[in-house]
C-alpha cells in the first residue's frame, strides 16, 4: 500500500539547506498500522506529510497504491495532537467537514448527505459521544474533542489514516481509552495507518511494525515487528515480551540522540 | 444577569453624575467665568435651546462617518483577505500599510481639501483613511493564523485553496473582523470630526469650530457632549453586534 524507496527530504531554511530525512525505505501492507518513534526532530512528522503528499520527496520515490505521490492525496484521514476543530460548528458539523470537501468532486445530493449524517452519528456513538452531536467544541473536554477529531478523520472511510501524536495531550487514563477505541475501529473498518508518537507503549499497542528513528538527518535506525495478537489489551503491553521491547527501544532512542 | 447589567450601567452612570456635580460645584465655588468653563447645567440649557442645529450637524457627522466606515470595511476586507491569503501580497503590501498608518491623518486633510474642496468629501475620506487599517490588519491576521494542522487535514482531503478559504478561512476570521469594526467605527468618527473641524461647513466638528471662534464655550461643550454620546453609542452598537454574531469565539 505505502512504499518508500530511498526517500529523502531536504529544505532550505534560515541556516541553509537542512536534510530532515534520508534513505528511508519501507513498505506498509494494506490494512497494517506502522508507528514511527524517535527523539524530537527525527523527521517523524515529515514522513507522515510525505505519505499524504503534503510534502514532496526531494530524493527517492513515495508510492501509495502503486502510484507515485506528486500532489496531496485525496481521501486521507489525518488527526493531530491539537484537535483543530472548527469552533463555530457543532460536533456533527465538524465531523461532516470532509463530506463538504469531497462532495465538490464526487457529487452528492440530499440522500448522500443523509447517508453521511447517519455514518457520522454511528461513528460518534462508537467513540462514546452519543447525544453530543449538537454541542459545540468549547462545551467538550479535551478527550472528547480528540474523539471528534478522530471521527472527522474517519467519517469518509479513508484508506489511509495518518495520526501525528494524536493522544499526546490527553491524560493517561483517556489515552488508554483512545487506544482501545483505535482497536475497535480497526476491527470494524479496514484502513492503513501511520502513527507518529513519543509514547513507546502506545506504539506497542497500536502498531504492527515500529520504526525507531535517529536524528540528523532522520533515518530508520531499527525495525521491530510487534507480534502480539489483535485486539491488544493494556495487560498485553505489560507482558514480558512487550516490556522487553519497550526497554530495548528506549535504549535505542537514547543512543540515537 | 439582571443584577450584573444594572451594575454595569449603574456604576458608570453614577460616576458620570458625580463628575458633573463636582464640576458644577467647582465652577460656582470659585466663581469661574462662563466663557472659560461653563456650568454643566448651562451647557444642558444650550443643548436644549440649540437642539435643532445640533441635531442637523450630528446627523451630518453621522452620515459622513458611516460613509467613510462603509468604504473602509469594504476595502479593508478585500485588502485583508488578499494579504492574509497570499504570502507574496503580504510581503509586498504589509510594510506599506504599516508605513501609511503611521502618517497622522490630520496631515492629509489639507491635501484632500485641495483636491475636493471644503465639504463632505474630505471628511468621508479622512474617516475612511483612519478606519480601513484596523479592518485590513485584523482580517489578514485572522487568515494568516490558520492552524497548519487544520490546513493539512483539509489538503489531505483534496481541498482546493478556495475551499479552505471559504470553509475555514473566512468563518474563523469573523471574530477578528467584528472586533475590528468597533475600533474602525471609532476611528472613522474621529476622522470625520477632525476634517469637519478644519474644512467643512456642516457637522459637529464644524459647529464646534464656529462656536470656538465666537467664544461660545457653552456651545463648544454641548458639541463635545454630543460627540461623546455618539461615539459611545456607535461603539456600543458594534460591540453588541460582535458579541451576537461571534458568540462561539467566547468560551463559557
Amino acid at each position: 500500500m505505502i512504499q518508500f524507496e530511498d526517500v529523502g527530504f531536504s529544505y532550505r531554511g534560515r541556516e541553509g539547506a537542512t536534510t530532515a530525512v534520508a534513505d528511508v525505505s519501507l513498505h506498509v501492507p494494506r490494512g497494517a498500522t506502522v508507528a514511527f518513534v524517535g527523539p524530537s526532530g527525527c523527521g517523524k512528522s515529515t514522513l507522515l506529510r510525505l505519505v499524504a503528499g503534503l510534502l514532496r520527496a526531494t530524493s527517492g520515490v513515495v508510492t501509495v497504491d502503486g502510484r507515485p505521490v506528486h500532489a496531496p492525496l485525496k481521501n486521507v484521514g489525518m488527526a493531530f495532537q491539537n484537535p483543530v476543530l472548527l469552533p463555530w460548528r457543532t460536533v456533527l458539523g465538524n465531523v461532516l467537514l470532509p463530506f463538504e470537501i469531497l462532495e465538490a468532486h464526487r457529487g452528492g445530493g440530499a440522500s448522500e448527505r443523509r447517508a453521511w449524517q447517519e455514518r457520522a452519528q454511528d461513528l460518534l456513538r462508537t467513540v462514546g459521544l452519543r447525544g453530543l452531536a449538537d454541542k459545540h467544541p468549547r462545551q467538550l473536554s479535551g478527550g472528547m474533542r480528540q474523539r471528534v477529531s478522530l471521527c472527522r478523520a474517519l467519517v469518509h472511510e479513508p484508506e489511509l489514516l495518518l495520526l501525528d501524536e494524536p493522544f499526546a495531550a490527553l491524560d493517561a487514563f483517556t489515552r488508554e481509552e483512545m487506544w482501545e477505541l483505535h482497536q475497535t475501529l480497526r476491527q470494524t473498518r479496514e484502513f492503513t495507518g501511520v502513527l507518529v508518537t513519543h509514547d513507546l507503549r502506545e506504539a506497542v499497542v497500536l502498531a504492527d511494525t515500529i520504526y525507531v528513528m535517529s536524528t540528523n538527518p532522520g533515518r530508520i535506525a531499527h525495525v521491530h515487528p510487534v507480534t502480539l495478537p489483535f485486539p491488544r489489551r493494556l495487560a498485553d503491553c505489560e507482558s514480558e515480551p512487550a516490556t522487553a521491547l519497550i526497554h530495548a527501544m528506549r535504549e535505542e532512542i537514547r543512543r540515537a540522540h | 444577569m439582571r443584577r450584573e447589567t444594572l451594575r454595569a450601567l449603574g456604576l458608570p452612570t453614577a460616576a458620570f453624575v458625580a463628575v458633573l456635580v463636582a464640576w458644577e460645584a467647582v465652577v460656582a465655588l470659585f466663581g469661574i467665568q462662563q466663557i472659560v468653563l461653563p456650568r454643566p447645567t448651562a451647557v444642558a440649557v444650550t443643548m436644549v435651546q440649540m437642539a435643532g442645529p445640533i441635531a442637523f450637524h450630528a446627523r451630518h457627522t453621522l452620515v459622513t462617518t458611516l460613509l467613510g466606515f462603509g468604504a473602509a470595511v469594504g476595502l479593508g476586507l478585500l485588502l485583508g483577505f488578499a494579504i492574509g491569503a497570499s504570502v507574496i501580497v503580504h510581503e509586498a503590501l504589509y510594510p506599506l500599510l504599516v508605513g501609511f498608518n503611521s502618517i497622522p491623518k490630520a496631515a492629509v486633510v489639507p491635501l484632500l481639501v485641495m483636491w475636493f474642496g471644503i465639504g463632505t468629501m474630505p471628511a468621508v475620506l479622512t474617516a475612511f483613511l483612519l478606519a480601513f487599517f484596523p479592518v485590513a490588519v485584523n482580517v489578514a491576521l485572522g487568515l494568516a493564523t490558520l492552524e497548519a494542522e487544520l490546513r493539512d487535514v483539509l489538503r489531505a482531503l483534496g481541498a482546493s485553496r478556495w475551499q479552505i478559504f471559504v470553509k475555514v478561512g473566512v468563518p474563523r476570521t469573523m471574530p477578528m473582523f467584528f472586533a475590528s469594526l468597533k475600533v474602525a467605527i471609532s476611528s472613522a468618527f474621529v476622522g470625520s470630526v477632525i476634517s469637519e473641524t478644519v474644512a467643512s461647513n456642516a457637522g459637529i466638528g464644524y459647529l464646534m469650530a464656529v462656536a470656538a471662534s465666537d467664544f461660545n464655550t457653552r456651545l463648544a461643550f454641548a458639541g463635545l457632549f454630543v460627540l461623546a454620546a455618539m461615539g459611545v453609542i456607535l461603539y456600543g452598537i458594534f460591540a453588541a453586534v460582535e458579541r451576537r454574531i461571534t458568540a462561539w469565539a467566547y468560551t463559557d
